[in-house]
């Protein structure tokens, strides 16, 4: 298998960076990074509704993006009807009728040229789950985790592709699964929410299933490390902290190969 | 005691005849599965606690945002006089309504005469996710104030839920600690509010700073290093 420009495996995420943001004026806020690509997040709520956007049975939920440069438009008013579709399955909206969940993203690193950067959506879908988590004033039914998958012209399929890899791909989607039990088929622990799967001429199905697959995998890893990341601000350690030491150090031993 | 790190969606071994679901918790019941039995999932991040013979069950989070349950007790803000009580702000989605009856010793001719801005210390007696909170200043039993009432003077520190529920606890340090120093007055409530009053201005920001300094949500000093921040303040 041909190791990817910067070292990577195929399946292998760039080093991910979860941090508590602990910002004063909102309930819950954190920044995801997949190597620079970033976002931070922030939740506040239950809060009070204006009463145009007031449900009687459920709270409402809002997303609002907002772009490294420049004011919010048409590609972030986009991203964040993605975001949303993909975050509501996890809320319990219902305990909390009448009120309002605000979240606001603000994306840190440039979204790409040619179309919407597909890495920036899954690190913006993981800060934002971070942030959540962060809050925990708002049930939640489960956990989402997303990441990026592309299919390069040469063939191989790639997670979390990095901004160079992104100018020559075939197709290219972000994945958000959500993590809870027994959530998926066959007492599965998670299940796929939410694709921006988009191809350059025609739709491949075995490749698409493939990219889940692979992407479903990498998800996983995330989950893990938003645990972690719940453990250490608990001040507790967590049974399964293997994923990121352990990506880590597969990856060290793969450089030591290709030395060799 | 175990302490676990718990997610929402996470599945909790939670069985007994008498069971108690505490806060973060939910009964599940799943239609996937032909056993019509109920599982309880994981609302929220945090520690999963339970009692000792495993009835009670709770998860143990921070969060900064109060959401009202009832026999809670809460510092509120007036905001508006209505009709025959108050609307009172306890820091939740919705402002909470308390009854200008629902004080000791109010009658209908002599009710308490409160101000918009004033702070009252209230038991929440109402809590339903449908409806607007319902405060109480009294033991609706015993008809006695037990402690609740207008807040006079004092100062108000805002702080994370956990610190509140924290402050509660008689075996934490900070109070006792500080009540060594000088003499003070304080009420918790857990909507994440704490009235404190003491003699001089100097103790009152010292208090203040105490608190925010020990809050879990903003570094968490413990005994030894809040004792010599405290000696910096001279008090």
């Amino acid at each position: 298998m041909p190791p990817r420009r910067d070292g990577r495996r195929n399946e292998e995420t760039r080093p991910l960076s979860l941090t508590f943001e602990s910002l004063a004026r909102v309930d819950g806020s954190a920044r995801f990074s997949f190597g620079n690509t970033s976002a931070l997040a922030s939740v506040s709520g239950p809060i009070e509704v204006r009463l145009a956007a007031e449900h009687p049975s459920e709270a409402t939920f809002e997303v609002a993006v907002r772009p490294l440069s420049n004011v919010p438009a048409t590609e972030s008013k986009a991203i964040a009807s993605a975001i949303r579709a993909t975050l509501e399955p996890s809320l319990i909206l219902t305990k909390n009728p009448r009120s309002l969940v605000q979240l606001v993203v603000q994306a840190l690193s440039p979204s790409a040229k040619h179309t919407w950067n597909t890495t920036l959506a899954a690190a913006m879908i993981n800060a934002c789950s971070l942030a959540l988590l962060n809050a925990s004033s708002v049930p939640m039914r489960g956990v989402v985790a997303a990441v990026a998958v592309c299919h390069s012209i040469t063939g191989t399929i790639l997670v979390d592709p990095s901004d160079d890899e992104l100018v020559d791909v075939k197709s290219c989607g972000c994945f958000a699964f959500i993590f809870a039990d027994q959530v998926g088929v066959d007492d599965s622990r998670s299940d796929c929410v939410w694709t921006s799967w988009k191809s350059s001429g025609g739709l491949d199905e075995a490749e698409i299933l493939k990219a889940k697959e692979m992407a479903q995998r990498s998800a996983q890893t995330i989950y893990r490390a938003l645990r972690k990341a719940v453990a250490n601000a608990c001040g507790l350690e967590v049974d399964e902290s293997m994923t990121p030491e352990e990506g880590k150090s597969e990856s060290e031993e793969s450089e030591d190969k290709m030395i060799i | 005691m175990t302490e676990t790190v718990v997610l929402p969606g996470d599945h909790v071994p939670a069985q007994h005849v008498n069971l108690k679901l505490g806060p973060g918790l939910q009964q599940h019941s799943t239609s996937s599965t032909t056993k019509a039995e109920a599982t309880v999932i994981v609302t929220r991040a945090g520690e999963l606690h339970h009692s000792g013979n495993r009835s009670k069950w709770w998860v143990e989070s921070n969060s900064r945002r109060y959401v009202p349950a009832a026999q809670e007790s809460v510092i509120g803000v007036v905001i508006q006089r209505q009709g025959e009580g108050f609307r009172v702000d306890i820091g939740g989605a919705h402002s909470a309504y308390l009854d200008a009856l629902a004080f000791e010793g109010a009658t209908k001719r002599n009710k308490p005469n409160l101000k918009v801005g004033s702070l009252v210390y209230a038991r929440v007696s109402l809590a339903h996710k449908d409806m607007e909170p319902e405060l109480e200043c009294f033991d609706a039993q015993s008809r006695k104030a037990e402690g609740f009432g207008e807040l006079k003077g004092g100062f108000v520190v805002r702080c994370s839920l956990k610190m509140c529920r924290d402050l509660l606890d008689p075996q934490h340090f900070l109070l006792p600690l500080l009540g060594g120093r000088f003499p003070l007055e304080a009420a918790t409530g857990v909507n994440g509010r704490v009235w404190v009053s003491a003699k001089e201005i100097k103790q009152t920001i010292a208090l203040v700073r105490c608190i925010e300094a020990a809050d879990p949500d903003d570094g968490g000093m413990d005994v030894v290093k809040l004792k010599r921040f405290l000696d910096t303040l001279e008090v």
